[in-house]
């Protein structure tokens, strides 16, 4: 009965000195929505395209006129120039006023005829690694273009003088249909077709619910060590689980509080769907918030001053953010990277609430046994710490 | 010739009759040390139930330290400590129940009110709801802080603080209090308030540690112990510690002209004399009514003469001041004391 008291009186207290900052509480709920939202709106999702010159030296077949190379050119090119000088095209992709330079072949034909490729050189000067990968692919789009291109020509000149020749014309076959006789037809089974905010929704509600967790209990343990406080609960008659329980329940309905306004906000007002059954969402929730709490907890207690306690929620959220599924896939990195995002509450939550919320049903349920597991490390973790902390005489 | 107060060990403690004589705190040759620094050093005493023990010694002196491995919440590297008959390290959950703590350094919840903060420490110690809210109301009365119940801590002056956290330490009625500066940064006058209430606690039955950083708070006390170093250099009544510091009485001397005080320093019954000014000598005397009149013969006779002596009971800061220096000055090091 007395712990039932002490325990209690441990949560009214945390519950009382969190709501006495209302300001922080209003940010925890409204930061997350209009971050989401910025994000939303801001973000097209739509790759920057390439400005691009062609470069025809004097002499050769092909044609000087701009819209000609606009007509073949991909949707991720834009020609903005042809020119017959390399030499100064290169110096406007040094400068950046262009991220392509295509050179064309000078004597295209003669290669032909002596059944050879010729080469087209694409030109690009982009350090970031996505950016060039980007370029590639461009470059790779505009050889594939012009080669339809000239095939398409070439097509269209031979199916005329078999039609001279004949006396009439084949109906059935068409210039293009030589050039590219198969097209793709690609259908896409998901359940919703999500845009971007839809699609990153659940990922970042997830990466908040852990962030909050961590971000509430991480300083709560240190601000007892620094206030004294410790030192009545060393003396007083709590004990170190006492003590532990009754943060992880203050957090854990704090939390539950926010993450049910921010869900509710984030469906009603930002359209994220939400096929999955409710009980089922509840439980992952629960289970990503107890884990966070107690790697938090767990931060608190092994952090010996404010300061590192923060860094140490800082390096957590940058880890999350890079490794957890956020932005890049997980199965992109080497598996011991692998094996090290596994190890964070956010990794699990972001798949299943994706798949939960967008698909409506968990498909990797491996996932659901990874964050119980965590969470239950952390609580024994937290425990042993606790009881080192407090008794550490 | 003067105590050795270096080897002072014995143990005094004001005894009420109908109490039991067992020792309610004990400490044998307590010890704790901090990397190279010895925090405390063979402390040794008993504080029986019913009586305020006061701990006082200059900053750094190891009043906290010995406070921290009563409570348990410091172990002693060697030594015993023993509170209600138990190890503070193995405290039972009962027994935690009667022991109240202020430490030197809690800052009680700044979000919280002050009824808030009280209760909370309250309900730690297992005080449920209705006695819980009787305490809350008559400790914050007692230090005068029930109009203040509804405001929160971070709007508190640090008086104001320091006077809820003195509440929040005797709000579950403890049987043995620790507290560590419950009087630092309070006015003249609540302080006195204070130690009237810690002095009603005492005659309640209740057994109190209290370190102090006012010397002159140590009159409140049945029994002061002062720690210089880690050691404890004193430990005895009041007024009894100042004959002892001393080894007599102390008389103030001014004559009308310089004088030399090699003569009288050869009187008997007479301790120390000390030149102040060429005309003003401090003399500690056996017996200051016997030696008055061989003084003032003898300056006569060496051709002084003398314009007042008198008779005159050092403060307790002087007390201390001297233990300490003389402590010091063993150990070889003459740093003055700031006690």
């Amino acid at each position: 009965m007395k712990s039932l008291g002490r325990t209690s009186a441990m949560v009214r207290k945390e519950l009382r000195e969190l709501a006495r900052r209302p300001g922080a509480i209003l940010s925890l709920i409204l930061g997350p929505l209009v971050v989401m939202a910025l994000f939303g709106a801001g973000f097209t999702g739509e790759r920057n395209t390439f400005r691009a010159i062609v470069v025809v030296p004097a002499g050769s077949e092909l044609p000087q006129d701009v819209e000609y190379y606009r007509q073949m050119a991909g949707r991720l090119v834009i020609i903005a120039d042809v020119v017959p000088d390399v030499s100064t095209a290169r110096a406007r992709l040094g400068h950046d006023d262009i991220r392509l330079l295509v050179i064309t072949p000078k004597d295209i034909r003669k290669h032909l005829e002596a059944g050879e490729q010729a080469t087209l050189e694409v030109d690009w000067n982009e350090l970031d690694p996505l950016e060039d990968m980007a370029a590639s692919s461009a470059a790779n789009e505009v050889g594939h273009a012009l080669n339809t291109f000239i095939i398409k020509g070439a097509a269209a000149e031979g199916l005329r003088f078999v039609a001279t020749a004949a006396g009439q014309p084949n109906p059935s076959l068409r210039p293009e249909v030589v050039a590219e006789p198969v097209r793709t037809a690609g259908r896409n089974l998901a359940p919703v077709q999500t845009g971007v905010v839809a699609y990153f929704g659940p990922a970042v509600f997830a990466l908040i619910l852990q962030h909050l967790g961590i971000t509430l209990t991480a300083l709560s343990l240190v601000r007892e060590r620094t206030s004294g406080a410790m030192e009545i609960f060393r003396v007083a008659p709590i004990r170190p689980l006492e003590l532990l329980v009754a943060k992880y329940v203050a957090y854990a309905f704090l939390s539950a509080i926010i993450g049910a306004t921010v869900m509710v906000l984030m469906v009603r007002v930002l359209g994220v769907p939400f096929a999955g059954p409710v009980p089922d969402v509840a439980v992952v929730v629960a289970l990503l918030t107890v884990a966070s709490l107690g790697l938090g907890l767990f931060i608190s207690l092994v952090a010996d001053t404010e300061r590192q306690a923060v860094q140490l929620a800082m390096l957590v959220l940058l880890g999350s953010v890079f490794f957890s599924g956020f932005v890049l896939p997980v199965d992109e990195f080497r598996l011991p990277v692998q094996a090290l995002a596994s190890l964070l509450p956010v990794t699990h939550g972001i798949a299943l609430l994706q798949q939960l919320m967008l698909r409506g049903l968990i498909v990797d349920g491996w996932h659901v046994v990874a964050l119980g597991v965590i969470a239950a490390v952390l609580f024994i973790a937290s425990a042993w710490q606790i009881r080192h902390v407090m008794r550490d005489l | 010739m003067r105590h050795d107060l270096c080897s002072f060990r014995a143990s005094v403690t004001v005894q009420p009759a109908d109490l039991d004589l067992t020792p309610l705190v004990q400490m044998r040759e307590a010890t704790r040390v901090f990397g190279e620094v010895t925090a405390a050093d063979h402390v040794s005493l008993d504080v029986s139930e019913g009586t305020i023990l006061g701990l006082i010694g200059p900053s750094g002196s190891g009043k906290t330290t010995l406070i921290r491995m009563l409570t348990g919440t410091v172990a002693p590297s060697s030594g015993e400590v023993r509170v209600l008959g138990e190890d503070p390290r193995r405290f039972r959950r009962e027994t935690r129940e009667r022991i109240g703590y202020l430490p030197q350094d809690f800052l009680l919840y700044r979000d919280l009110t002050a009824a808030e903060n009280v209760s909370f420490v309250a309900a730690l110690f297992g005080m449920f709801w209705p006695s819980r809210r009787r305490r809350t109301r008559e400790v914050l009365e007692l230090v005068q802080l029930w109009d203040a119940r509804r405001r929160l801590a971070r709007d508190m002056s640090g008086g104001m603080r320091r006077r809820l956290a003195l509440a929040c330490a005797l709000v579950h009625d403890p049987a043995v209090l620790f507290l560590d500066e419950p009087t630092a940064g309070i006015d003249p006058l609540l302080r006195q308030m204070v130690w009237e209430e810690l002095r009603r606690l005492r005659d309640g039955g209740r057994t109190l540690l209290v370190t102090t950083q006012y010397v002159g708070e140590a009159q409140h006390c049945d029994t002061v112990a002062l720690l210089s170093d880690g050691q404890l250099i004193a430990l005895d009544h009041p007024d009894r510690l100042v004959r002892r510091a001393l080894g007599g009485d102390l008389l103030e001397v001014v004559t009308k002209r310089p004088i030399d005080p090699r003569p009288v320093r050869d009187l008997r019954g007479i301790q120390r004399v000390e030149q102040r000014s060429p005309e003003r000598l401090r003399i500690v005397a056996e017996d200051g009514s016997a030696a008055t009149p061989l003084i003032v013969d003898t300056i006569t006779a060496h051709g002084g003469e003398v314009a007042t002596i008198n008779e005159r009971r050092p403060t307790l800061d002087e007390v201390f001041a001297l233990l300490v220096e003389d402590h010091r000055a063993r150990n070889g090091d003459p740093e003055p004391a700031a006690p």
